[in-house]
């Protein structure tokens, strides 16, 4: 058991002040809307009508009150946890356990602009019981500085405390062995906490996003050589399809990774800046999901009232890149390759859609899956097929059955 | 339909100035990282301080008076395939008749009253040098000129409507001061209206593409040996750390305005501290009084067409950042003066200047950054005298105005 020792767990219910209620609904009244070019669709951003129907159904049906009561149907709590250097740390997290005592404990680790509900659809599916798949105890956390988690105070919050914290967490839940799912942010943590705790505790990782370097000559000699054979049509047109995004779609990423204070104040001031500046990631990033206006205003509103505010989210741009110090992939630096199995999903609409011999430079890739539909939030788009590829590597026969000692899942 | 001048002033509705109060009244800040200071963004003591200054001191009727003193009208320009963009301008004659005609460009965030100090300047009348006609328009989008609402509004399209506002002027023939984007649409200027209309111009942030073997190989040969060559790589180092650390709204502004325009038009405190930062980073040491700013941003945030509008110039000039702001542009012979202002954030070796036109005038300054005309008016109306003044290298380039009485 770690000397981090953490305090002991409280249940956590969602009740969002009354006062803090009314002042959304009254900014939203208040609310300022550009002009826009005419004929502009998505081409210059999100579109007026979108927003002027998405902030007039906020200001007067969206009814909060009822997100958090189903909200608060998910077991939830929250536990102190120490990070050297750092303090102590309120977490939040759902913990569902399976029926299934041998269920394999399993860490959902979301990412920007993502939460810890992204694991909604997925969790029925993870820990059922069932002869035909493997089950899951799944344990989806709050990252620091999003939603009801505490934010760290101080600078320098990067890989190696994300991943002090999250093995810390679940450590203090029992679970000395644990395996991991995560995609955009929680696809990079994964790589850091395989690189800090891989074997001992992380037995084995998945990711549906697989952002990586490139494969060198020396790092990874049999997929740099792949790497140079001629590309098949897939891996043509998502090497197309990622330089049109690093060039169309990442301003975001640098003005969050380089002054993440100064957008903070539009985000933390207004919830139409707010809504615009999420919703175009949920529009953007997904493979023609058919998102309700309750759904995007739902996750939009975690944003809106979350613990540390929702400017404190965008510093782990800041924080993982050292401030855009040289580039994007700087964010994995540290996170030395390791042997831990890992297991990677690709999704047709995912952002950078990187060949498949560049997984190799993450870990030791185990599984692959390749998807038809879906896109970066997969575990609330496609959870069918993103429990489907945990089963298949966890589950009998599969490559990372048995990764957990003890824990394989089945009754 | 005839086309004319009609007198302006800035007059802020009671409904505009109330909104504003009312929302300075319900702001929500953020946290803040402990001694974060400016290395995360604007810092928060700042802009609490600057918000209770906007919500308790700042008065904008006093403001608007100031502004409402300097000659201003507006008037229909018909750009092609765009119809008549109505364009609001500062208009100053000087009392001398056969004065330079000058046209003062502003870029981002700047706008029209960047001229303010520099205006006297230029148009007084002396015997040691010479006097100008100023013409200080706000660019379309900005300011209290209407923005256009058609697609494709580009770097052409704005030199078009600049010249056009000269010709309606009754300037035939004209000069050009412009920083920022005033520089970056100085160079659609000349190559669209150079010599003919366009007699000579001014830049103080002389800034082109890189050289590259074919365009300018000495230029490119010199560029190769720069990890052997101190000063052009403490140069080049001092722009590629703004590359870096500082163009985050560039990316954001060229790819998706839209979205960051529901922020800039719905917080004043979200288009505060976006415009803050750029005023704080930029000039050198320029004393900032709160109620500079508060103006500053004030103008943006009662702006004709929305703050949203005014940073889709950057969509337009890089089509959607598929390429660089000088797309379709290439060096002209234009006369060019340039002059260097140390904390001027982007910076490119002085030689590069020879990349943009004709360098034929230049000037070099030990005090002033990116808003020469607003820090170091006296700096710059000296570089411009000495430009246009005789003996200078560009006076007279206009027939029958050569300044003096």
């Amino acid at each position: 058991m770690s000397s981090n020792t953490t305090h002991s767990e409280h249940t956590f219910k969602l009740s969002i002040p009354d006062a803090d209620l009314d002042l959304l609904r009254t900014k939203l009244a208040l609310a300022r809307f550009p002009d826009e070019i005419d004929g502009a669709g998505w081409d210059y951003g999100v579109p007026l009508a979108d927003m002027k129907r998405l902030v007039a159904h906020w200001r007067d049906a969206f009814d909060w009150r009822a997100v958090e009561a189903a909200v608060n149907q998910l077991p939830m709590f929250t536990r102190d946890i120490v990070i050297e250097g750092f303090g102590t740390l309120n977490l939040h997290y759902v913990h569902q356990k399976s029926e299934v005592k041998n269920a394999i404990p399993l860490l959902f680790v979301h990412g920007w602009p993502g939460h810890f509900l992204e694991v909604r659809k997925l969790l029925p599916l993870l820990t059922a019981g069932s002869a035909d798949h493997p089950s899951f105890h799944v344990v989806a956390v709050g990252l620091p500085g999003f939603g009801f988690s505490e934010a760290p105070k101080k600078p320098g919050f990067a890989g190696r405390q994300y991943a002090e914290v999250l093995n810390t967490l679940m450590l203090s839940l029992g679970y000395d062995e644990y395996v991991y799912q995560g995609g955009d942010w929680g696809h990079i943590l994964g790589a850091h906490v395989a690189a800090q705790c891989g074997h001992k505790h992380l037995k084995a990782w998945h990711s549906n996003t697989p952002l990586s370097v490139k494969p060198t000559l020396f790092s990874e000699p049999l997929a740099f050589v792949r790497s140079l054979l001629p590309q098949g049509r897939w891996t043509r047109e998502g090497l197309e399809a990622s330089a049109q995004f690093a060039r169309k779609g990442c301003g975001y990423l640098i003005e969050q990774a380089t002054k993440p204070q100064t957008v903070g104040y539009s985000l933390a001031d207004s919830p139409v800046g707010l809504l615009a500046w999420i919703y175009e990631k949920l529009a953007l990033w997904t493979d023609k999901y058919p998102w309700t206006d309750d759904e995007v205003l739902e996750w939009v509103s975690i944003y809106w009232f979350s613990r540390a505010g929702p400017a404190a989210s965008v510093r782990i741009y800041y924080e993982m890149t050292g401030g855009y110090s040289k580039d994007a992939m700087h964010m994995l630096k540290d996170a030395k390759w390791t042997s831990v199995p890992l297991g990677l999903s690709y999704f047709p609409a995912e952002l950078f859609r990187l060949p498949k011999s560049w997984g190799h430079t993450l870990g030791k890739v185990v599984f692959q899956s390749v998807h038809e539909k879906g896109g970066h939030f997969s575990a609330h788009e496609q959870p069918d097929a993103l429990a489907g590829d945990l089963w298949k590597m966890f589950g009998k026969g599969g490559p990372a059955y048995g990764a957990v000692s003890g824990k394989n899942g089945y009754a | 339909m005839s086309n004319w001048a009609r007198p302006f002033t800035v007059d802020v509705s009671d409904a505009d100035l109330e909104l504003l109060r009312k929302k300075l009244e319900l702001v929500r800040f953020p946290d803040e990282l402990q001694g974060a200071d400016w290395e995360y963004g604007v810092p928060l003591e700042d802009i609490k301080r600057l918000t209770s200054h906007w919500r308790h001191s700042f008065d904008w009727r006093k403001a608007e008076a100031e502004i409402n003193k300097f000659p201003q009208f507006t008037t229909d320009i018909e750009v092609d395939d765009y119809g008549a963009l109505n364009v609001h301008y500062v208009h100053q004659k000087s009392t001398v008749e056969n004065a330079v005609p000058l046209l003062f460009v502003h870029g981002w965030p700047g706008h029209f009253l960047e001229v303010r100090k520099i205006l006297p300047l230029l148009t007084a009348a002396s015997a040691e040098h010479p006097s100008f006609h100023v013409v200080a328009p706000s660019l379309p989008g900005f300011g209290f000129s209407e923005a256009p609402s058609k697609p494709g509004f580009a770097g052409y399209r704005y030199a078009e409507l600049l010249h056009k506002l000269m010709l309606f002027l009754g300037y035939e023939e004209y000069v050009y001061q412009g920083g920022d984007l005033g520089h970056v649409l100085g160079v659609y200027v000349a190559n669209a209206y150079g010599h003919k209309h366009l007699k000579a111009w001014h830049s103080n942030m002389p800034f082109y593409r890189p050289p590259s073997l074919l365009s300018n190989p000495l230029l490119f040969l010199e560029l190769l040996t720069m990890p052997f060559n101190k000063t052009l790589s403490e140069q080049l180092s001092a722009a590629t750390r703004f590359r870096k650390k500082g163009m985050g709204y560039y990316q954001v502004q060229a790819t998706t305005p839209q979205t960051l325009g529901y922020s800039l038009a719905d917080s004043p405190i979200g288009l505060l501290a976006w415009i803050y930062e750029k005023l704080y980073k930029a000039v050198d040491h320029y004393p900032w009084t709160d109620d500079e700013v508060l103006e500053w941003i004030s103008v943006y945030w009662f702006s004709r067409p929305g703050p949203a509008a005014n940073v889709r110039i950057y969509y337009e000039l890089t089509g959607g950042n598929a390429h660089d702001l000088f797309e379709g542009t290439r060096w002209t012979s234009v006369p060019l003066g340039v002059s260097f202002f140390p904390g001027e954030p982007v910076r490119l070796p002085k030689s590069w200047a020879h990349l943009i036109g004709n360098v034929v005038f230049q000037s070099e300054h030990d005090a002033g950054g990116h808003f020469a005309a607003f820090e170091q008016p006296e700096k710059l109306a000296s570089d411009l005298r000495k430009m246009f003044g005789r003996g200078g290298p560009a006076y007279r380039v206009i027939s029958g105005k050569d300044g003096y009485a």
